[in-house]
C-alpha cells in the first residue's frame, strides 16, 4: 500500500482527499462473476463537489459502498485497486512533521480497503459520512430521531458529550466507568439499576441533556425547524424531505473530511429535491467538506458539482470538469445520455435514444463495454480495452476512455 | 388527425375522498381529500399531462378514469357525442331550464362510465387501458409473457383462439419485442422491457385512450427515451389519446399537447403546453418549473425552492390551497385560524401551555392557555414579522382577555380557475391584475 498513487495524477491542482486506484469489486453469481466495478480509478480534491452519473447497474453505488467497507463479502470480493483517504487525522508515523508515508502532508494516509473492521468503524461517521438514497428505508422506524443521530456522537465524540455536560474534568472512578457505559450503550442490568440512583443519576442527567444539547444542534444545522421536537419523534412521523434532512444531519455531525451522497434526492419532489440540494451545497461550503455525489440526474450533476466522472457497465468512460463534460462531451456514451434527456429542441418521438442494452457483466471479454451500442465503433473496439487518457494536452483534467481520440 | 376535434373524455368535477378510519370498530372520523373537483377534458388522438408533487392526487385521477375507483362526487363520460356536450354544457349554466333532468340522467346512464352497464361497460372498458409505474408488480411474475399479452384478447373474446397467438406476436412486434419473448417470464426482462410488455398489454384491444401512470419514472435516461419514442410512434399510428401522469417536467413538456398541473387535489393551471412553460400564470407552476433543473437553462440560476410541506389533505385550506407556502400570498387568498399554527408552530413554546382551542369555523377560533403570559406570547407572535402582511390584514377580531385569545378572520371564498388567454386558465387571484 504505497501511497505515492495519491499524487499519481499530474493533471489535478490543488490536494487530493481520496484516490480510487484501479477498484475492482466483484460478486460471485451462480452464473459466474460478475464484474460490478471493474478498474475504476479517479481523484477527488479537498473541498470539491465531484458527481459520479450513470444508469442502473453501472457500479456508482458499489463503488460508493466501498469506500465505507460496505460491500458484504461473500457473495461480494474485493478483487483488487485500492482507495487512499486523507484524514484530518495527524501521521501516526511522524506526529504532523511530514515523512514519506503521508507524502510530507503531515496527515495520516490509509487505504480504506485493508483497514480492519475496528479501524474502519473509527472513520465511518467520523472521517467519511453516507447519506443513502432513501431515507425511510436508511432510518430505523423502532428508534427516535433523538436516539439515532445521538448515536454518532455516542461511537466518535465522548469527550465531547462529558465536555458539554460539564463533567468532564469532576469525574472519577466509579462514575467516570458508569458514564462511560452509559454512553457506549453498554449498560448491563447492575449498571442501569446503579445509575438510576443519586449521585450517578444527577451526572446521568447532565450526560442526556448533553446529548440532546448535540443532537438538536445537529439538527438545526440542516434547517430543521423546531428541533426540539422533532427529536422526540419517529422516523415515519416526518415527511421524505424532513427524513432526508435528518439523514444529513447524521451525516454531517462529525464535520466529516469525505460526505458521500448516494441518490439523495431520487426519493424527493421536485421543490423539496431543490431545498436538500441548496442545503448540501451550502453545509459542503461553510464546512469544507469534499463530496461524491452519485446520481443517475445529468442536469442535477451539472448543477451541483464542479467535476464529473461518467460510468458505463463498471468502468469510467470520461472524466473531467462538469462544464466540459457537458458542453463538450467525448465519449460516445456520454453524447448519447445527454442526447437522451428530453429538452425544447427535440421534435417529438425523434429523442435519440442509446439503442441496445446495458450488456451483462458476467465474466466479461475484452474490449470496450460500449461497442455492442456505439454507433462509432471501429475494428479494435472489441478486442482490446480503452484506457482513460486525456483528451488533449492542453486540458489534462478531461480525460476519456475511447479509440476515437487516440 | 381529421377527428382531433371528437372528445374522447370528459372528467367533470371530480372528487375523490378516502375515508379515516380509527378505533375498534373503525369508525370514519374524517376525509382525505385526494382529489378535489377536477375538470378536464381529453380529445382524439392528444396526450393530455397531468403534473404534480407525490400526494397531489394525480395518480388517484389517473384510477378513476381507468375505472379502478368509484367516485365519490362527479362524472366521467367516456366517448360522449358532441351534441350531448353541448346539452351538458347548457344543464351547467343554471339559469338554462332547456335541459331537463331526464335528459342529463340518460346521458349519465349512457355514457357515464360509473353508470353503465352491460356492453356499454364492455365498450369502455376495452378502448380504455392503462400502462402502470411499476411493471415489477402490474405484471404477474408466475405468467408467461405470452399468458399477459393475450389475456385481453381472451377476455373481451375478439378472436378466435388459433388467431390470439399470431396476434400477440404481432403486438409484440409493435413494441419492438418479439416471438422469441413469448414462453418468457416478467423477470427474466430488464426494466425498459417490461414496460414493453405492459405497453403491449394495454394495445392488445385497439384501445382509443391510454393512462400512462409515470410509465419512464423507474427507466434510466437512454431507455426512458427509447420508451417514449415508441409512444410517440404508437399515437401517430393509432391515434391513440394518452392521459401522461408524470412529476418530471421535461418528459411532459417533449411528450403532452396540453397540461394540467394539481395541487393538493386541484387543479391549479391548465392550457396548451407551450404557454404553460412560457409564460405559467400560477405560482406554484412558476416554482416547479424554478426548482426542475435543465440542461438547457443556465447553470448560475439558484433553484427557487418552496417552504414548508403540503398542508394535511384531510383538512385542506379554505380559500386558496397553495398560500400557506405561496411566496406572493394576498390578502384575498383566504386566511383562516389554521394558519396561525402553521406559522407559529415551529417557535418555540407558544404553544406548550395550550389548553384548549375551541374552534366554531375555520376562520374563527379560541385559544385557552394555561397562563396569562402565554397569552400575551401569542399576541404578540401575530403582531410579529412571523405573520406575514397579507394575513394581518384580514384579521377581523384579535384580542386577549386573560388567558383567552379569540382570533377572528374574515371568511374567503375558495378562488375558482380564472381564465387567462389562449385557453389557459389558473387558480389564482393574482391572474389578469
Amino acid at each position: 500500500m504505497s501511497p505515492d498513487t495519491i499524487y499519481s495524477s499530474d493533471s489535478l491542482s490543488g490536494d487530493l482527499i481520496a484516490s480510487v486506484s484501479d477498484l475492482k469489486v466483484y460478486f460471485q453469481s451462480k452464473q459466474g462473476m460478475v464484474h460490478s466495478v471493474d478498474g475504476v480509478s479517479f481523484d477527488i480534491v479537498d473541498g470539491e463537489m465531484m458527481g459520479l452519473v450513470g444508469e442502473t447497474g453501472c457500479g456508482k453505488s458499489v463503488t460508493a459502498r466501498a469506500f465505507m467497507q460496505l460491500i458484504q463479502t461473500p457473495p461480494g470480493v474485493l478483487a483488487g485497486g485500492s482507495i487512499h483517504f486523507k484524514s484530518q487525522k495527524q501521521c501516526k508515523k511522524c506526529t504532523g512533521s511530514g515523512c514519506d508515508d503521508c507524502s510530507n502532508t503531515g496527515r495520516e494516509i490509509v487505504d480504506l480497503l485493508s483497514l480492519t473492521e475496528r479501524q474502519i468503524r473509527e472513520l465511518r461517521g467520523d472521517r467519511i459520512a453516507m447519506i443513502f438514497q432513501d431515507p425511510g428505508k436508511a432510518l430505523n422506524p423502532g428508534l427516535t430521531i433523538r436516539s439515532q443521530v445521538a448515536e454518532v456522537f455516542q461511537e466518535h465524540r465522548e469527550s465531547d458529550v462529558f465536555e458539554r455536560a460539564g463533567i468532564a474534568d469532576t469525574m472519577s472512578g466509579l462514575t467516570s466507568y458508569l458514564l462511560k457505559q452509559y454512553v457506549r450503550q453498554e449498560t448491563n442490568f447492575i449498571t442501569k439499576l446503579l445509575l438510576k440512583f443519586p449521585p450517578f443519576s444527577l451526572a446521568r442527567k447532565k450526560v442526556d441533556k448533553a446529548i440532546n444539547g448535540l443532537v438538536s444542534d445537529a439538527l438545526a444545522e440542516t434547517q430543521i425547524p423546531n428541533a426540539n421536537k422533532i427529536m422526540e419523534r419517529f422516523p415515519h412521523e416526518l415527511s421524505g424531505g424532513m427524513k432526508q434532512r435528518v439523514m444529513i444531519a447524521q451525516a454531517i455531525a462529525c464535520n466529516p473530511d469525505l460526505l458521500i451522497a448516494d441518490e439523495p434526492t431520487t426519493a424527493l419532489d421536485v421543490t423539496v429535491q431543490a431545498r436538500v440540494l441548496d442545503l448540501i451545497k451550502d453545509l459542503q461550503k461553510r464546512h469544507k467538506t469534499s463530496v461524491l455525489y452519485i446520481s443517475h440526474d445529468l442536469s442535477l450533476v451539472r448543477r451541483v458539482c464542479d467535476r464529473v466522472a461518467v460510468m458505463y457497465a463498471g468502468k469510467i468512460v470520461e472524466t473531467g470538469d462538469a462544464e466540459t463534460i457537458f458542453i463538450n462531451p467525448k465519449h460516445p456514451y456520454t453524447q448519447g445520455l445527454i442526447k437522451a434527456l428530453p429538452s425544447m429542441t427535440h421534435e417529438r418521438g425523434k429523442l435519440e435514444a442509446i439503442e441496445g442494452m446495458v450488456p451483462e457483466l458476467i465474466e466479461p471479454k475484452a474490449g470496450c463495454r460500449f461497442a455492442s451500442r456505439c454507433k462509432q465503433k471501429k475494428a479494435n473496439c472489441d478486442k482490446t480495452d480503452p484506457e482513460l487518457k486525456a483528451v488533449s494536452n492542453k486540458d489534462k483534467s478531461h480525460k476519456v476512455s475511447c479509440f476515437l481520440y487516440e | 388527425m381529421s377527428s382531433a376535434d371528437k372528445t374522447i373524455l370528459s372528467v367533470k368535477n371530480v372528487k375523490k375522498h378516502f375515508p379515516i378510519k380509527e378505533g375498534v370498530f373503525q369508525k370514519v372520523v374524517g376525509q382525505v381529500h385526494a382529489v378535489d373537483g377536477v375538470n378536464f377534458d381529453i380529445k382524439e388522438g392528444e396526450t393530455v399531462g397531468l403534473v404534480g408533487e407525490s400526494g397531489c392526487g394525480k395518480t388517484t385521477i389517473g384510477r378513476c378514469v381507468a375505472g379502478l375507483e368509484a367516485l365519490t362526487e362527479g362524472n366521467i363520460y367516456f366517448d360522449l357525442p358532441s351534441d350531448k356536450i353541448a346539452l351538458l354544457e347548457d344543464s351547467e349554466k343554471q339559469d338554462d331550464k332547456k335541459v331537463s333532468a331526464e335528459q342529463i340522467e340518460e346521458i349519465g346512464n349512457s355514457y357515464d362510465i360509473g353508470k353503465i352497464e352491460g356492453d356499454l361497460f364492455n365498450h369502455y372498458r376495452r378502448n380504455c387501458q392503462m400502462v402502470f409505474q411499476d411493471s415489477f408488480a402490474s405484471l404477474s411474475p408466475r405468467q408467461l409473457v405470452s399468458d399477459i399479452v393475450s389475456r385481453p384478447l381472451r377476455v373481451h373474446n375478439v378472436c378466435p383462439e388459433n388467431e390470439v397467438i399470431p396476434r400477440t406476436i404481432n403486438l409484440l412486434e409493435q413494441v419492438g419485442l418479439g416471438a422469441q419473448h413469448l414462453y418468457r417470464f416478467p423477470h427474466q426482462f430488464s426494466g425498459g422491457q417490461r414496460q414493453r410488455i405492459s405497453i403491449a398489454r394495454a394495445l392488445a384491444l385497439d384501445p382509443k385512450l391510454i393512462v400512462l401512470d409515470e410509465p419512464t419514472s423507474a427507466l434510466d435516461v437512454s431507455v426512458q427515451a427509447q420508451i417514449l419514442n415508441l409512444l410517440h410512434d404508437l399515437q401517430k399510428k393509432r391515434g391513440l389519446a394518452y392521459l401522461f401522469i408524470t412529476h418530471n417536467l421535461s418528459v411532459i413538456r417533449h411528450m403532452a399537447d396540453k397540461i394540467v398541473v394539481m395541487y393538493l387535489g386541484k387543479v391549479v393551471e391548465a392550457g396548451n403546453t407551450e404557454d404553460i412553460f412560457a409564460n405559467p400564470q400560477h405560482p406554484y407552476t412558476k416554482a416547479l418549473l424554478a426548482a426542475s433543473p435543465d440542461l438547457q437553462s443556465e447553470v448560475t440560476s439558484g433553484m427557487a425552492a418552496l417552504d414548508g410541506a403540503i398542508p394535511d389533505p384531510a383538512r385542506p385550506p379554505q380559500g386558496c390551497s397553495f398560500r400557506t407556502r405561496c411566496p406572493v400570498a394576498q390578502p384575498e387568498c383566504g386566511w383562516e385560524v389554521d394558519d396561525v399554527v402553521r406559522r407559529l408552530e415551529h417557535k418555540d413554546s407558544i404553544f406548550n401551555f395550550l389548553k384548549e382551542v375551541d374552534q366554531s369555523d375555520a376562520f374563527n377560533a379560541k385559544f385557552t392557555f394555561e397562563t396569562e403570559a402565554a397569552a400575551n406570547q401569542l399576541m404578540a407572535a401575530m403582531k410579529s414579522d412571523d405573520i406575514p402582511d397579507a394575513m394581518k390584514k384580514m384579521v377581523s377580531k384579535l384580542n386577549c382577555d386573560a388567558e383567552h385569545v379569540t382570533v377572528s378572520f374574515k371568511p374567503a371564498k375558495t378562488v375558482p380557475l380564472i381564465a387567462c388567454g389562449n385557453g389557459s386558465s389558473a387558480r389564482c387571484v393574482l391572474v389578469n391584475k
